[in-house]
């Protein structure tokens, strides 16, 4: 399975939101989608679902026009909230109904997520008598009950507690090995690091920088040392404004050319005490933070 | 379509488990159903009393100062049969007593065609001077044929003439019709600014507490909103049958009772072709104004917002209540005002209802009319389930209406 979206043009009044955003996600793995508030994250998953038209652009499923009679969506959207005043179970299994499962299999399906999430005690309850991350918990199923193609995760860690997190991860794991389309937004870099492998960064409606993940990192310039030593204060004497401070302690050394990488860390290791040294790759949030923050 | 059935029987299972709607429903039954129970109520315990204790009369005081002394007495008694009519002497007995309280009232007939009448505290109500100058004006009459030389039984007879008459409605009987169209009207203006407060609540709940980030993705803008308005309209249909039910139910165990009240009688006993009239405007008229209090629900994004926001829908439809009440209250339902009015869909379920029920309306015309009207609330429909869509995912300040207009035409 592969979900596309082609040079998108969406705008709301005089505002361009989104202008020319291509995305690509594949089944089997997660998709990372990154950006600023007002980034246009949330605007590119609503034209994804189809909950308003873009002004220019397609979206395809396995290369042909999106069937949204046929292609099903799962959303866990970053406002949560269902029906406070109602029953778990009457509001999940008519939120399983509405995506197009007959009644009975929607009870099993919800008793069956129920319980996966350990919330099967809550069955009867009211929505609002239940904890922030339970009631989060509750909300993950309406997104997976119908077992749809693509699940949308919109900042699906924020407000859990470790053990739920890890809980989260395992359904997240499962949910990817079973082949479909996770698309991930979240500001939390850590879980789009440990699960996605292809990722998009939005800025000003545009993609700033997309493609698989560890090949952005490979890619990255590597002209850059990261060196631990006891004597900082000489290799920064010796180095000038080509060497910065690091965190923890650690020199940042910025090499004219990735070709002199060799001979400098030789240089290093023999005139100094060095106790760690290795070439700097960026994590994805300082990749982040350098495509995210330039005004577009 | 499946959708809209699921929606409509989620939406529809809220009304009815929810306790207030229960509650309400009961109560009004309840209450409609005393009403119709009242006379024979009534009647149980005014036999009780008349048999423990006859209410004792006030005294009415007769000081006859002209020659028909025995026949203005008789008169009195019979006219006053509320008070005991008792003789007194003179100005000053009458007086006397009446301080005391003893008496309430006094004629003091100088003439058959003057008296002066005296009286403690004079009521706004009292209505006895009527009373008996009716009294004494059949009598000087009487007796001034008598003095003509008219024989008693001639006397008898013109004082007695009866008129035989008839009448025949070739158009609608008005009087009866006022009743209908009068509850007719009231109902749908309580059921409709009532049930449209509750779907617009409904959907701004919805919109407030986020649920609808997941509804707008899952299900269809306009099955979402047929399926709210529909189940509110079949909510209020299944109330006002109960109340209406139990109302008919307790007025036909009771029929005998409310015989001496012909409007209510008359207003159980409504010509079918009327009745179909209503239920067809009713059921429109709340349609169209549901899906109005619909789309303006999902433009509201606080449920503190919802009474500024529906004001516009408010006062359109009260505009309409207060053109038909006043026509119909003045009688005139056949105005250019009254004809116009009947075929706006916002106006027509009640401005044409009730010319149809007043006047005589040509078949065309009502044809118009409600092919006009089931346009508009498709039409209206579709509409506000397109600014239902926009409107829901618009946070913050209610949009203004341009710039919903300006959403539509880009949607």
């Amino acid at each position: 399975m592969v979900l596309e979206m082609r040079n998108i043009q969406k705008s709301f009044g005089e505002k361009k939101v989104l202008q020319g955003v291509s995305l690509r996600a594949e089944g089997g793995k997660a998709f990372g989608l990154l950006g600023r508030n007002g980034a246009g994250k949330t605007t590119s998953i609503r034209i994804l679902m189809h909950v308003f038209p873009a002004n220019g652009g397609e979206v395809l499923f396995d290369g042909a026009p999106i069937d949204y009679n046929k292609v099903q969506f799962g959303y866990l959207p970053e406002e949560r909230g269902l029906y406070p005043k109602k029953k778990i179970i009457d509001q999940l299994v008519y939120f399983a109904e509405l995506k197009g499962m007959d009644y009975k299999s929607a009870v099993r399906s919800v008793d069956y997520w129920l319980n996966r999430l350990g919330m099967t005690e809550y069955r009867n309850k009211r929505l609002d008598t239940l904890s922030k991350g339970n009631q989060q918990k509750i909300q993950l199923i309406t997104a997976l009950a119908h077992d749809p193609h693509v699940v949308i995760l919109d900042e699906p860690f924020s407000g859990l507690d470790p053990v739920n997190a890890m809980l989260l991860k395992d359904v997240v794991r499962e949910v990817i090995a079973k082949g479909k389309i996770v698309l991930f937004s979240s500001h939390q870099m850590n879980y789009i690091e440990e699960f996605c492998d292809s990722i998009a960064i939005l800025n000003g409606g545009k993609v700033a920088l997309s493609g698989d993940l560890h090949e952005i990192k490979r890619n990255y310039p590597r002209n850059r040392l990261v060196i631990r030593s006891t004597q900082s204060d000489a290799i920064a004497t010796r180095f000038g404004e080509a060497c910065q401070q690091g965190k923890d302690g650690e020199l940042l050394l910025t090499l004219a050319s990735p070709d002199e990488k060799q001979s400098i860390m030789k240089l290093l290791a023999e005139t100094y005490d060095i106790d760690e040294m290795k070439v700097f790759e960026p994590s994805l949030n300082d990749i982040f933070v350098e495509y995210a923050e330039k005004e577009v | 379509m499946k959708q809209f059935r699921k929606i409509l029987k989620f939406e529809l299972k809220n009304y009815l488990q929810s306790k207030s709607f229960v509650g309400i429903t009961v109560f009004l039954a309840l209450a409609i159903a005393v009403v119709m129970f009242f006379p024979r109520i009534a009647e149980n315990f005014k036999k009780d009393k008349a048999d423990s204790a006859p209410k004792d009369r006030e005294t009415l005081l007769l000081v006859d100062q002209t020659e028909y002394a025995p026949l203005t007495e008789e008169a009195f008694a019979v006219a006053f049969g509320k008070y005991e009519v008792k003789k007194a002497q003179s100005v000053a007995v009458v007086e006397e007593l009446i301080t005391k309280g003893e008496a309430e009232c006094a004629f003091v007939l100088e003439s058959l065609t003057s008296y002066t009448y005296w009286v403690n505290n004079l009521s706004m109500y009292d209505t006895n001077t009527q009373v008996a100058d009716e009294v004494l004006k059949e009598l000087y009459r009487t007796v001034s044929m008598t003095n003509a030389g008219l024989s008693a039984e001639e006397v008898q007879n013109i004082m007695t003439a009866q008129i035989q008459s008839q009448v025949k409605t070739l158009g609608v009987d008005q009087m009866q019709n006022y009743w209908y169209t009068y509850i007719m009207i009231f109902a749908l203006y309580m059921v409709i600014l009532l049930y449209g407060q509750m779907v617009a609540t409904n959907v701004a709940t919805e919109k407030s507490s986020r649920a609808m980030e997941v509804l707008v993705t899952s299900a269809d803008p306009v099955a979402m909103m047929f399926g709210k308005v529909l189940s509110s309209c079949l909510a209020g249909f299944t109330q006002l049958l109960v109340i209406f039910g139990t109302a008919m139910v307790s007025f036909n165990l009771n029929k005998g009772y409310w015989d001496a009240e012909g409007v209510i009688t008359a207003m159980f006993d409504m010509p079918a072709e009327l009745l179909i009239y209503m239920l067809l405007f009713f059921v429109l008229g709340f349609l169209i104004y549901a899906f109005m209090f619909g789309a303006v629900g999902s433009t509201a994004s606080k449920l503190e917002d919802i009474s500024t926001s529906v004001m516009p829908i408010t006062m359109l439809f009260v505009v309409g209540f207060v053109v038909v009440m006043i026509s119909m209250t003045a009688n005139t339902v056949d105005t250019l005002l009254m004809k116009i009015c009947s075929f706006v869909p916002f106006t027509a379920p009640m401005a044409m209802f009730t010319r149809i029920a007043m006047s005589t309306v040509p078949a065309h015309e009502i044809a118009i009319s409600v092919g006009l009207l089931a346009a508009s609330v498709v039409g209206v429909g579709i509409l506000s389930a397109k600014i239902y869509r926009i409107g829901v995912l618009l946070y913050g300040t209610p949009p203004k209406f341009g710039a919903i207009c300006k959403a539509l035409r880009q949607a």
